[in-house]
């Protein structure tokens, strides 16, 4: 335990030197003041707001993540730069998505899709003592190794497609815990869609007293079901496996 | 849905009627978009059949023995593969509302917590 949490802390001490190049670069042009602001917080901070300059597209969006009673300061300064940005990006807005537009559009809710499932993957498999929060959209799961979820509509992906879910926000075994600040960069969360379905119907229905008025409207919302295949980042226990295996090999052995 | 990589959707009936004017969506998607769907399908059996004089519907089959319906009169051909794709898309599971958006069979993994639990 103390081993893992030795080698985050280097991990993260890697990425504070990678940072401050290209901001040192984006954040020439104002003071020198705010640039000391922005290099003060801390460091998760800083991987979101090397995200953002990077997708210029999104500024509006992946604000919500960043913590934001550390960089109210350096408002100002920062949202100057960031419009710039974001119209220059528009210009060249198209009404199709290319494939890297959907890829960040996907990166922004928390998934990535990596391709159909083939007849060959051997992807589910028995279940392991490991759990995983993590954020799909606006919700958070408590997934472990064959649970299955349902979340909002995920678009650009079909049925029996693979994903990565990358916005882990905590690893758990039976003997440790990982938390991230607020995300772990280094861990995963596999998962296959299995459904898009419609949920059951649900009836919105308006009324007004004594004035004759009466609206009723249908409204089935679009899920996505998913099953989780892996969970990684974190070492597992190998202690159910082998039992498992143990019990098959006895039942050959009977058989036989 | 494809249940752990298993389709779910055996057979898909499409019923129309070669003369009435409420099919007249479902013959041009029989035209242009079924061979499509057929061929990206092959997992799915996919049946038409001349009903005349009834709307035209589609009747998904599926592997828990369960069957939806879904009428398709006077929808354009792009509404018609829409809801055929859902067909395919689905369990096949009653509608109903769903109690928890998240089905474990392993609820906890480190312990649930009680009152007396020393930490």
């Amino acid at each position: 335990m103390a081993n893992r949490r030795c080698f985050q802390t280097l991990t993260r001490y890697f990425h504070s030197i990678k940072t401050p190049a290209p901001l040192s670069q984006i954040l020439a042009p104002t003071s020198a003041h705010a640039l000391r602001q922005t290099l003060t917080p801390k460091l998760s901070h800083h991987i979101f707001e090397n995200k953002f300059n990077l997708y210029p597209r999104s500024t509006l969006f992946s604000r919500h993540f960043s913590s934001r009673d550390t960089d109210k300061d350096e408002d100002d300064d920062e949202d100057d730069e960031n419009e710039e940005q974001w119209e220059s990006g528009s210009e060249d807005e198209t009404a199709i998505l290319s494939a890297e537009d959907k890829e960040t559009e996907a990166a922004e809710i928390g998934y990535k899709v990596i391709g159909p499932l083939q007849q060959p993957d051997r992807v589910f498999k028995p279940y392991e003592p490991v759990f995983a929060v993590v954020q799909i959209g606006s919700h958070q799961f408590k997934v472990s190794n064959g649970d299955c979820i349902y979340t909002e509509r995920l678009k650009y992906c079909d049925v029996n497609d693979k994903l990565i879910l990358n916005k882990v926000l905590m690893l758990g075994s039976k003997t440790q815990t990982v938390i991230g600040r607020p995300i772990l960069p280094d861990a995963a969360v596999h998962a296959v869609v299995e459904e898009h379905a419609l949920d059951a119907k649900v009836i919105i229905f308006k009324k007004k007293r004594r004035k004759n008025y009466r609206r009723t409207k249908g409204h089935r919302q679009e899920l996505t079901k998913l099953r989780i295949t892996d969970i990684q980042g974190i070492e597992k226990p190998e202690k159910i496996t082998p039992l498992k295996t143990d019990k098959k090999e006895k039942l050959a052995v009977g058989a036989s | 849905m494809s249940l752990r990589g298993v389709w779910q959707l055996q057979k898909l009936i499409v019923s129309f009627c070669d003369w009435g004017g409420s099919s007249r969506g479902i013959r041009a998607f029989m035209e242009s978009q079924l061979p499509a769907f057929r061929e990206k399908n092959p997992q799915l059996e996919v049946v038409t059949e001349l009903n005349r004089g009834y709307h035209p519907f589609l009747k998904g089959l599926y592997k828990n023995k369960n069957e939806r319906v879904v009428c398709v009169k006077n929808m354009s051909p792009e509404d018609i593969l829409q809801s055929a794709t859902r067909l395919r898309n689905s369990q096949g599971r009653k509608v109903v509302k769903l109690k928890t958006r998240h089905v474990t069979k392993h609820p906890s993994v480190q312990g649930t917590w009680a009152t007396d639990l020393k930490m």
